[in-house]
């Protein structure tokens, strides 16, 4: 489809009606006609020199310059110049982008390239909707279930029930599973055993151990709680274990990441202004999933074109930060017990490149008495993951994984990470490749730690 | 299925023909796929090509030159469009064949020091796949991290180590090219570069894919110098720090690299990516490395750094680690790209002077500046007197453009002036 000169003087016409004046002058830039326009200050800063060209997976895949960062900036902003229209050829591109802020680790100018390709993903869905089944699963899956925690809390009862009563093994055994598509499959493999979410059923103030040093909040998180609700048990007894108390608001839901990366702004609008009022009253809120993480620091982003909503979320922004980043600069508590195991950390693209944080999950590992730390050479290349791109792309998202799972060293018996979407692709790369590695989350490790220290103790 | 032949009943007589040679999903057509491809590095000039052409071996690149020699259509090899010379820029209606495909190392042959390459192999892959063996591939464009050999090939790129090592055509040691008519040549046989007749490695390197498409380059690689040390040269005064370049040469040392940079430029590398926490009052500062032997080298860093003192430096510093020298290169080598940071575009010119004329250049560079009221950020080779002057502007600023490229000429024309 494309956006016609038709079309725009009606929409300047429908923003005349309802903001009562003359939109068109403030209200569209080129061919970006819809709410919420792109910024043109990121797109200045790219000065073209491709340095980032390398650091692109879908470019190391296809080496083509659309398919790069600097291709992606270089069209968004033709759409704004009128060059282009927003129309299939334009999305292509764009959505092809893993948003996983490798360039802009590499940039020069630091061009944030995640910004601009979720800014402009919110044009394209707002002037080409998704029709079909792509709409219909879109809208039952990230507008029905994501944001609505009771409807979530069932997805996760069903797949609990799933598991237990033997349908699983049942569909296994009996071939019901090769009806699905083959990326479809082999996710069913590796569905880690469901447990209960800690929200709701834990208290919304866990205490610390001994002294409280600090009270925090958490976000619980939708995936992450359904999934790997056991990820979010370690994280609270890390925490209160070194003294701080847990703060888990019941208000808090889905961070909007998901939407925000599938160009639904305005779902991911509604989500961040649930978070932002749920953990109103902390001065700091942690995060074990660095998707999510990266997703709050960013709210200030979500609500640049909102002057109501922008301070908000801007000192909602600085108070977000990751687990493993807040553990290390808090000076964690030294594991005294062994555990004799060889790792390899993989840096998940929305901690290392979206956050910076690199350094401080390998010391919290490394300083667990025994484990030995062998790195992954282009450890901060995406898997793949990337929220739900290995659903939406499947064949990029597997080759990355292969490539991911040729690099993971042979000798290792645990691969750690700090993202939950990331976990569960590499362990579905272990199951396809027929390795033995067991996924944990970096927090696992030290609580399975402290575990035996308190053992230790009572014996 | 049925959309798909739809699709190609809609292209023209070339676009098919091409397809059938490399493959339907090897060629891009639509306006939106070629956008992208309308400039290279250098985005000061543009213009949209008809196609992009991957090809994937040898033959293929023969294949699709004699079509569209045969058709008469312009064709330019493009490779990862790093370039700031528009070497890879269409005028329009160009079939771009981009080699960014063919890029496999073919053979490696440390014994006699040499790799055989496909064009669009990255240049500073060849360095990491052989630095454990204790080796590495000396031209280094700061573009390194994402330019192909084959480019480098066609610009005969420099680098900041080019001052001792040289550039790209000294570290060439025989090429396969495909003649515009399709032939596919080899030239330096059994890694000889010097046979008898012409110099044609000499004349093919540099010469922007004219006389051919380079398709395969065997390279000198070298052994890891044994030691290095890097420093870093703080001055207030920008005259002093041109005066230091031409006396530590005079001293009769060669250092591996000898980088300069302006205040403007400090500004930009500064509010980048990669700052290093330079002074902000200064005027310039000289990052200066030196690399050889093991003995000696102190002796060659302290002599620098008392030529530097000679010449009122405010502060010197040695790196102490290679966590810091990494750092202070990679201040300088993102230096271009840094300068989004602090203007929407920029022009950079490239231009060599006598070392002893730095300081009459700059001042003149100056000058340019104020009368075309438009920054001017200088991050150059010092020790070669290779000058980047790089023109900030703005190019949605109707005029300002065209201003940066009178501004641009001027400079170049200075530097002929002087010559």
């Amino acid at each position: 489809m494309n956006v016609g000169e038709k079309e725009r003087e009606t929409m300047d016409l429908v923003n005349m009606l309802e903001k009562g004046g003359p939109a068109c002058e403030t209200k569209t830039l080129g061919n970006y006609i819809w709410d919420d326009l792109p910024d043109p200050d990121k797109w200045a800063d790219c000065v073209h020199c491709g340095m980032c060209l390398e650091a692109c997976p879908t470019y190391q895949e296809t080496g083509e310059e659309q398919h790069s960062p600097r291709g992606r900036v270089y069209l968004i902003k033709a759409v704004a110049e009128g060059k282009i229209d927003i129309n299939d050829a334009f999305s292509k591109p764009v959505f092809d982008c893993l948003d996983c802020r490798a360039c802009e680790t590499a940039c020069p100018a630091d061009v944030q390239v995640g910004g601009l390709i979720e800014e402009a993903r919110g044009q394209i869905r707002q002037a080409i909707p998704l029709k079909g089944l792509k709409g219909t699963v879109s809208k039952t899956v990230l507008n029905g279930i994501f944001p609505n925690k009771k409807r979530l809390n069932m997805l996760g009862g069903l797949m609990r029930f799933y598991q237990k009563s033997g349908m699983q093994t049942i569909a296994r055994k009996t071939g019901v599973l090769n009806v699905m598509p083959s990326h479809m499959k082999d996710m069913e493999a590796i569905l880690p055993e469901v447990g209960k979410p800690v929200l709701g059923r834990y208290p919304e103030e866990v205490p610390a151990e001994g002294k409280t040093k600090e009270k925090v909040g958490m976000l619980t998180g939708c995936v992450m709680d359904i999934m790997f609700s056991d990820v979010n048990e370690a994280t609270i007894r890390v925490l209160n274990h070194n003294g701080f108390e847990v703060g888990l608001p019941k208000q808090q839901g889905c961070c909007g990441a998901l939407h925000i990366h599938a160009g639904d702004r305005k779902t991911g609008k509604k989500l961040a202004k649930r978070n932002i009022e749920a953990f109103k009253d902390y001065d700091k809120v942690l995060v074990n999933a660095a998707g999510c993480g990266c997703a709050l620091q960013e709210y200030d982003e979500l609500f640049r074109n909102d002057p109501e909503m922008l301070p908000l979320a801007e000192e909602f922004s600085e108070k977000i930060e990751d687990v493993s980043k807040f553990l290390y600069d808090n000076d964690f508590k030294r594991p005294k017990s062994a555990i004799n195991i060889k790792i390899t950390y993989h840096d998940a693209c929305h901690l290392a490149h979206g956050q910076g944080v690199r350094f401080e999950p390998r010391q919290l590992l490394q300083e667990i008495p025994g484990v030995e730390m062998v790195e992954l050479p282009d450890a901060d290349r995406c898997c793949g993951s990337a929220g739900i791109y290995n659903l939406t792309h499947p064949e990029m998202a597997g080759k990355l994984l292969d490539r991911k799972m040729d690099d993971i060293p042979e000798n290792v018996e645990m691969i750690s990470m700090g993202n939950p979407g990331c976990m569960l692709q590499i362990a579905m790369g272990v199951e396809k490749h027929g390795r033995s590695e067991k996924v944990v989350h970096t927090v696992q490790l030290l609580d399975w730690a402290y575990e035996k220290d308190k053992q230790k103790m009572k014996s | 299925m049925f959309g798909k032949k739809r699709k190609l009943q809609g292209l023209d007589a070339i676009t098919r023909k091409l397809m059938a040679i490399v493959g339907e999903n090897e060629v891009l057509y639509k306006k939106e796929d070629l956008i992208s491809y309308e400039c290279d590095g250098y985005t000061m000039y543009k213009g949209m090509p008809r196609a992009v052409v991957f090809v994937k071996d040898t033959q293929q690149v023969s294949q699709v030159v004699q079509c569209l020699n045969k058709e008469e259509i312009p064709y330019i090899a493009r490779g990862a469009g790093t370039g700031l010379s528009g070497g890879a820029t269409p005028l329009g209606g160009e079939v771009l064949i981009s080699l960014v495909k063919m890029k496999r190392m073919l053979h490696l042959d440390l014994e006699n020091r040499k790799a055989v390459v496909e064009p669009g192999y990255i240049n500073l892959k060849l360095t990491q796949s052989i630095s454990d063996k204790g080796y590495y591939y000396a031209p280094d464009p700061s573009s390194q991290y994402a330019c192909t050999i084959g480019g480098n090939v066609a610009e005969n790129s420099g680098g900041a180590h080019c001052l001792k090592y040289g550039v790209t055509t000294n570290h060439i040691l025989g090429l396969e090219i495909v003649l515009p008519s399709g032939e596919i040549v080899e030239i330096g046989e059994e890694g000889v570069p010097d046979q008898p007749g012409y110099d044609l490695l000499g004349l093919l390197t540099g010469s922007e894919g004219t006389l051919g498409i380079v398709t395969k380059v065997t390279v000198k690689v070298l052994k890891n110098p044994e030691a290095k040390k890097t420093a870093l040269a703080y001055f207030d005064d920008i005259d002093d720090a041109s005066q230091a370049v031409s006396d530590i040469i005079a001293a009769g040392i060669i250092p591996a690299a000898l980088e300069m940079m302006d205040e403007i430029a400090i500004e930009g590398v500064e509010s980048a990516a990669y700052p290093v926490g330079h002074p902000r009052d200064i005027a310039s500062f000289l990052l200066i490395e030196v690399d050889g032997i093991a003995v000696g080298i102190d002796d060659q860093i302290e002599e620098i750094l008392t030529v530097c003192k000679q010449n009122n430096v405010r502060e010197v510093k040695v790196a102490k680690d290679e966590a810091e020298r990494s750092l202070w290169w990679a201040n300088r080598k993102m230096g271009f790209g840094a300068m989004g940071a602090i203007s929407p575009d920029y022009l950079v010119q490239d231009g060599v002077i006598p070392r002893t004329r730095l300081p009459e250049v700059l001042a003149k560079i100056t000058q340019i500046s104020r009368k075309y009221d438009l920054r001017i950020a200088n991050i150059f080779h010092a020790g070669d007197g290779n000058l980047h002057p790089l023109i900030l502007f703005d190019a949605s600023v109707p005029g300002e453009s065209e201003r940066a490229s009178r501004a641009g000429s001027e400079c170049l024309k200075e530097k002929r002036g002087r010559d």
